[in-house]
């Protein structure tokens, strides 16, 4: 179902860009074309957004399919925080909703209505909740699988609220339920998404929540046909959005929209795992809030934006400073009971069982491991298809790969 | 005594050396991470290495970080070739710093070292002296 990567082994030409990239090391080159280890990818998109060859491209002809032709009664598309920065600067949002809804959707909702509630919960939650320092943000799908990948002692950081999207899905979907009497599968409900994580959040969320969400479209597979739209100019509906909420779009919203003053925005991966280090020496427990994104400048830099996330941020400031501040909207009045009812907090999935530790082992497979990482040249070139010398040492222990796909060992050999 | 010892991992730390300063506690949490130690123990020694570490950095003479591995503990042993601690108790106390200015600047030496130590790890020894300092820092798995 949904969207997936496609990867077009043609356009491959096993550069190892995607697999140098790769945060958690997920990819390497098989008879010289990259292949993805799914157990360990965390969707960030960084593959993605690396190659040169364009040979990851995202595919949803299913969603298409979906809509158009579903049994659905009453469709809903979510928009994301960073949508309203994809288009030339001073575009109506008004418009960008219309262009949206004349896709086919019987409504549109803006999901900076749902990031503002989310906004207060982390205010809350920071405020009720002394003893853990710093709390990390659960919004960015991707860091919270890298955390969890190369950083599990740090889950217990995780302040655990969901996401936007997930809040603006739930709000939308029980609205059109009690306004229309739709039952839950008449509704569809697809959220417009500025990055492939968010899939992930979906069909396999951390938490024990319901996601809500039916369908992510990757924004730049619709982006032209919503630009078609925006250019016809209609725009009778116009939901003001909220301009805290859509601070969540840049990197620091969160905490800004939070009223937060004690607080790290972080972004880009390899700025996160610096951050993340700091955080289990004990060195920032004297901060409140660290927001951790994996896209450069935050959601505005998401691997399906069309728009430079630069860019993307100065348009945002615009709609910020241009925007008719709105009334309170109903969801926010109803905030402090959902807040009391528990509906934004969620617990995390347990671990599987890891099996019985043995120190002795595990020392010995360390050793065999060095054993073989001292052979190596240490150049890290990427030659055998291993992203570094020691992910090589890695797999030829493991058996995956053999030790002499080493090209360096490979040619002394034969001297 | 040695009992179930498996293993040692060290690292020599400067003295004053900033721009290394953290690199071998976080060589040893990586050591650990690689072998699949639960995560849990590992935040632990990250911290109380780290903490280790910083202090043979700012306050000695430089010496040595080590990681001994036993069948069912870790201990951290951090060792230094002095001047050693002058008021063992005074440095017990949280908030306590004998950091200078300068050093606190940076954002080092709030005064929690010692006190963070222990309250991390299963069993704390010290031994301070002219010519050093000796920590010993006991987790159990």
């Amino acid at each position: 179902m949904n969207f997936s990567i496609m990867f077009d082994k043609e356009k491959c030409k096993g550069c190892t860009n995607c697999m140098k990239r790769c945060p958690t090391q997920a990819i390497r080159l098989i008879d010289g074309k990259a292949f993805i280890n799914n157990l360990k990818c965390i969707h960030c998109g960084e593959c993605i957004k690396v190659c040169p060859y364009n040979a990851y491209t995202p595919e949803s002809i299913e969603w298409y399919e979906e809509m158009h032709f579903s049994s659905y009664k009453y469709k809903i598309a979510v928009l994301s925080t960073p949508l309203y920065g994809q288009f030339p600067k001073g575009t109506d949002i008004c418009k960008v909703q219309n262009a949206v809804l004349k896709l086919g959707f019987d409504y549109v909702y803006d999901a900076s209505w749902a990031a503002e509630m989310v906004s207060r919960a982390i205010k809350k939650k920071i405020n009720e909740e002394k003893n853990i320092r710093p709390f990390i943000s659960t919004n960015c799908p991707a860091a919270v699988r890298l955390i969890k990948n190369r950083y599990p002692s740090l889950m217990d950081n995780l302040i655990l609220l969901k996401e936007p999207m997930v809040i603006a899905a739930m709000t939308a979907k029980e609205r059109a339920k009690a306004k229309f009497n739709y039952k839950d599968e008449e509704i569809g409900v697809f959220y417009i998404s500025p990055c492939p994580a968010k899939l992930l959040a979906v069909t396999d969320p951390v938490g024990d929540y319901v996601p809500y969400v039916d369908w992510v479209i990757p924004l730049n597979t619709i982006y032209g046909q919503i630009y078609k739209e925006i250019i016809k100019g209609d725009d009778k509906l116009c939901l003001y959005p909220s301009l805290n909420g859509l601070k969540w779009a840049v990197s620091g919203g969160q905490s800004e929209s939070a009223d937060l003053t004690n607080y790290i925005a972080v972004n880009g991966m390899e700025n996160i795992i610096q951050i993340l280090d700091e955080i289990e020496n004990g060195n920032l427990s004297n901060v409140d809030f660290v927001e951790t994104l994996a896209c450069v400048q935050g959601c505005v830099g998401g691997t399906f934006n069309v728009i430079n996330p630069f860019i993307a941020q100065s348009n945002i400031n615009y709609v910020l400073s241009n925007t008719k501040d709105s009334e309170l909207n109903e969801e926010l009045e109803e905030f402090e009971g959902m807040y009391d009812e528990g509906i934004f907090k969620f617990k995390l999935n347990p671990d599987e069982n890891p099996g019985k530790f043995s120190m002795k082992e595990a020392i010995i497979k360390r050793e065999k491991i060095k054993e073989i990482y001292d052979v190596l040249p240490g150049l890290d070139c990427g030659s055998c298809g291993a992203p570094t010398c020691y992910a090589h040492a890695e797999d030829v222990y493991n058996n995956d790969s053999a030790l002499y796909e080493c090209v360096v060992l490979r040619a002394s050999k034969k001297e | 005594m040695n009992e179930g010892f498996l293993k040692r991992y060290s690292f020599n730390i400067a003295a004053n050396d900033f721009m290394s300063a953290g690199k071998g506690s976080s060589s040893i949490k990586n050591i650990l991470k690689s072998m699949g130690i639960d995560a849990t123990v590992i935040r632990k020694i990250a911290i109380v290495s780290y903490e280790a570490e910083m202090n043979i950095v700012i306050h000695s003479l430089g010496g040595e970080l080590h990681c001994d591995l036993y069948d069912n503990k870790i201990i951290i042993l951090s060792e230094d070739a002095g001047p050693g601690i002058e008021d063992l108790n005074l440095a017990l106390t949280e908030g306590y710093s004998t950091a200078p200015e300068s050093i606190r600047e940076l954002g080092f030496g709030a005064g929690m070292g010692l006190p963070n130590m222990m309250k991390y790890s299963d069993d704390f020894k010290i031994t301070t002296g002219r010519d050093g300092t000796v920590i010993k820092i006991t987790f159990l798995m």
